[in-house]
């Protein structure tokens, strides 16, 4: 391990109606670790429901430019590992925002390689551009009964919303009393 | 396909607005590039704790005390966002950290300049804070997805932090005749430095045109140098603040407000490491480090021990 | 109702809570690693707020301004613990102190969230949120220093051993607090103490660490201070007195 410790990717469950979305990383030294990180550090503002935390080394990724090229499927068949359950993210559109991957569903599989082809299969979509599939048993998640005391405070924290600064208002009055005199 | 075809497509792609993502096949030296953008751009958010940390602990009230230490917390939140999209390409993060305090990096000048009263943490909130949400904005559209999504992030959380600058300069500008004399203190010490953080003259950056062309960048140095001077002058002296510049004037054909030339020799003075504070922020990073090895060490210890 | 009382115990709360988010807001941009200087600057800013939670009780129960008892006393006016007001030390010093307030802070409020006073029920429930995660970051923590390295322990058991005795000033209560405990608006801290040893011998045990043996806290009144609390304050209170109470920054 390097100075930095090992990283995980973290992926943030913003609201009910929202998939868990790969937020960012945190290098920390073990899960438990890595998922306070990753409230410290992602969750310092609302909104917070749930947060999942996977080794990176874990992951297996390939955009679809990198799909094209099918020598990846070659591992494929070469596995004797027993099958488990592999999650299935995808980075949907193009337009910029805050997050990447979102969680789509699960497959079962014996091998990364066999994961991402039954995941292509499975969940089928043009727009996607990135396919991640992770082992469901290297994620490290909060539980329903932390949300309150690791996600539910940062809404109490006003003083980081901009809206706690109302500036423009002030401007904008002595902007039309400046205007006043001038005429 | 050959490296003719990729580039082609690479060229398309950024036209068609796509985002490129870790993965996706890309110039050698647009990923070069963007690792010394980005992580000399996280080295700023984590060396620019240092200036503001230091008034913390001497925070009028309570309420601004809660809102600085929140304020240069987010500044550490957006180093660690910045040293992730550089990770994407390849670095890792202990070679950038290694690089910084080994002096072999650049972060922003800005921050090499020292904080003397409270009043400059109203105007670095405004100044320092409001020129970097500009760059940071145009970085949102970056063609690089990681550096893109980290902007966007960066940009929402920002708002604040100009914000509570901007309460404080008004308040002090309207306030006691010693707050007004600080206030326009402050003005007088970051208003070049503040206009010296979008960094050389065009003729000067050797990068610029290309990073417009891989959409890196939409606009050159001296583009949104110019949109801050516009924005920030009639503000500041509205306020009765006097901008610290005996040749600024409006100029009626082109709309602009225009200063004086900037102290280039200052600029590379500074950016080379000879600022009135480099060698204090470096050391305050080193010490940083050096006494939190052991702590590092334990901690690996620990997860090699008990986890696996 | 014994209104002073309770004002005079608020105090010693709120006090508390500030001094020790002021001296760890001491680490913002010196933390071992990035990610810990984000989270520790968050049990910071909890601390912080939990005091003025608490200074606004204050302010209602005797009409003073939390911004006028925080930057208008003089040390002796202050009535937080030493344990509190000592330098930040290294990162074993001010991770231990942390992790046995946290402590501390979890078995009060867990009493105080069933308290008679419906004003102090309600921050405690509010606080208590916070707290849990508190404690379960800096156990956590002291786990792995505790049992990390060699040195890392020896540090640890050194920060234990300086600062055990001042912790136990958490404990000792104030002149007329039998008033509160009757009303049944705070609890009795010679059980809340019990209940905090029990559960930090056990954790500090299984981190490797021995409690010493100690069981006088090393002061008494909170109204002695060590030389530090004056120089915090000094420091502190310089930019809000440059100008007279009621001047807004």
């Amino acid at each position: 391990m390097d100075s930095q410790g090992q990283k995980y990717q973290v992926f943030e469950k913003e609201r009910a109606d929202l998939a868990h979305r790969n937020a960012g990383s945190v290098h920390a030294p073990d899960a438990e670790m890595a998922l306070e990180n990753a409230r410290d550090v992602f969750v310092r503002r609302p909104n917070c429901l749930s947060l999942w935390v996977v080794p990176e080394r874990a992951i297996f990724s390939k955009t679809v430019q990198e799909l094209r090229d099918n020598a990846w499927r070659e591992a494929d068949a070469a596995s004797d590992a027993p099958t488990e359950t592999w999650l299935v993210f995808q980075k949907q559109g193009q337009t910029a925002r805050e997050t990447f991957v979102a969680h789509v569903g699960a497959v079962a599989a014996c091998s990364p390689q066999q994961a991402l082809s039954r995941a292509l299969e499975t969940f089928p979509n043009k727009n996607v551009f990135v396919w991640w599939v992770v082992p469901e048993r290297v994620i490290f998640k909060s539980e329903d009964a932390d949300a309150p005391s690791m996600f539910a405070p940062a809404h109490t924290k006003t003083y980081r919303n901009h809206l706690a600064y109302p500036v423009e208002p002030i401007m904008r009055e002595l902007k039309s009393a400046q205007e006043m005199l001038d005429e | 396909m050959d490296e003719q075809a990729e580039l082609q497509e690479f060229q398309a792609r950024i036209a068609r607005g796509e985002k490129i993502e870790p993965g996706d096949w890309m110039p050698e030296e647009y990923r070069k590039q963007l690792i010394r953008m980005i992580s000399q751009h996280a080295h700023s958010e984590i060396v620019g704790m240092l200036p503001e940390g230091a008034w913390i602990t001497r925070a009028p009230t309570l309420r601004r005390k809660i809102v600085l230490l929140a304020k240069v917390q987010d500044e550490g939140g957006h180093g660690q966002y910045l040293y992730h999209a550089a990770e994407t390409l390849g670095a890792t993060r202990e070679e950038m950290i290694d690089a910084l305090l080994a002096g072999k990096a650049k972060y922003s000048s800005v921050f090499n300049y020292p904080s003397l009263t409270w009043a400059d943490m109203g105007m670095i909130g405004w100044l320092v804070d409001g020129a970097a949400i500009m760059n940071q904005t145009m970085l949102a559209h970056c063609s690089y997805g990681p550096y893109s999504r980290a902007m966007v992030r960066i940009c929402t959380e920002e708002t604040f932090h100009k914000k509570q600058g901007m309460e404080q300069v008004i308040k002090y500008a309207r306030g006691t005749p010693q707050q007004k004399a600080m206030v326009q203190d402050a003005l007088n010490r970051w208003w070049a430095p503040s206009l010296m953080m979008f960094g050389p003259h065009d003729s000067d950056s050797p990068n610029s045109a290309q990073l417009i062309a891989w959409g890196v960048k939409t606009k050159t140095n001296d583009e949104l140098r110019q949109e801050f001077i516009n924005k920030m002058v009639p503000d500041l002296q509205l306020l009765g603040l006097k901008i610290p510049d005996p040749n600024l004037h409006y100029d009626e054909t082109s709309g602009n407000w225009i200063t004086s030339e900037i102290d280039w020799d200052e600029f590379w003075r500074v950016v080379k490491g000879d600022g009135p504070c480099n060698r204090e922020r470096l050391a305050a990073r080193r010490q940083a480090h050096e006494n939190g090895a052991w702590v590092r060490e334990a901690l690996n210890a620990y997860a090699e021990k008990y986890e696996q | 109702m014994p209104n002073d009382s309770l004002a005079q115990k608020i105090l010693t709360l709120a006090d508390d809570s500030f001094i020790l988010g002021h001296r760890n807001s001491e680490w913002a941009g010196h933390a071992p690693i990035l990610e810990e200087d984000i989270a520790f600057a968050n049990l910071a800013l909890d601390e912080l707020g939990h005091a003025h939670l608490w200074y606004e009780l204050y302010q209602e129960l005797t009409g003073v301004e939390p911004d006028r008892v925080v930057f208008f006393r003089d040390a002796n006016e202050w009535r937080n613990t030493q344990f509190v007001e000592l330098p930040k030390g290294d990162w074993a010093f001010s991770m231990t102190r942390q992790y046995l307030f946290d402590l501390y802070e979890n078995v009060l409020l867990e009493k105080l969230v069933n308290s008679t006073n419906e004003r102090v029920r309600g921050i405690a429930t509010k606080i208590r949120a916070e707290e849990i995660y508190h404690l379960r970051h800096t156990s956590n923590w002291v786990k792995r220093l505790g049992l990390g390295t060699d040195e890392s322990h020896a540090r640890m058991q050194n920060a234990l051993n300086e600062l055990w005795a001042s912790a136990l000033q958490l404990f000792v209560p104030l002149e007329n607090e039998t008033e509160l405990i009757d009303a049944n608006i705070f609890p009795d801290l010679k059980t809340l103490r019990d209940e905090w040893q029990d559960k930090t011998v056990s954790h500090l045990s299984a981190s490797g660490l021995i409690v010493p043996r100690v069981l006088e806290p090393r002061a008494i009144s909170r109204a002695q201070h060590t030389e530090h609390l004056a120089e915090l304050l000094n420091d502190m209170s310089s930019v809000a007195r440059l100008e007279k109470f009621g001047v807004e920054w």
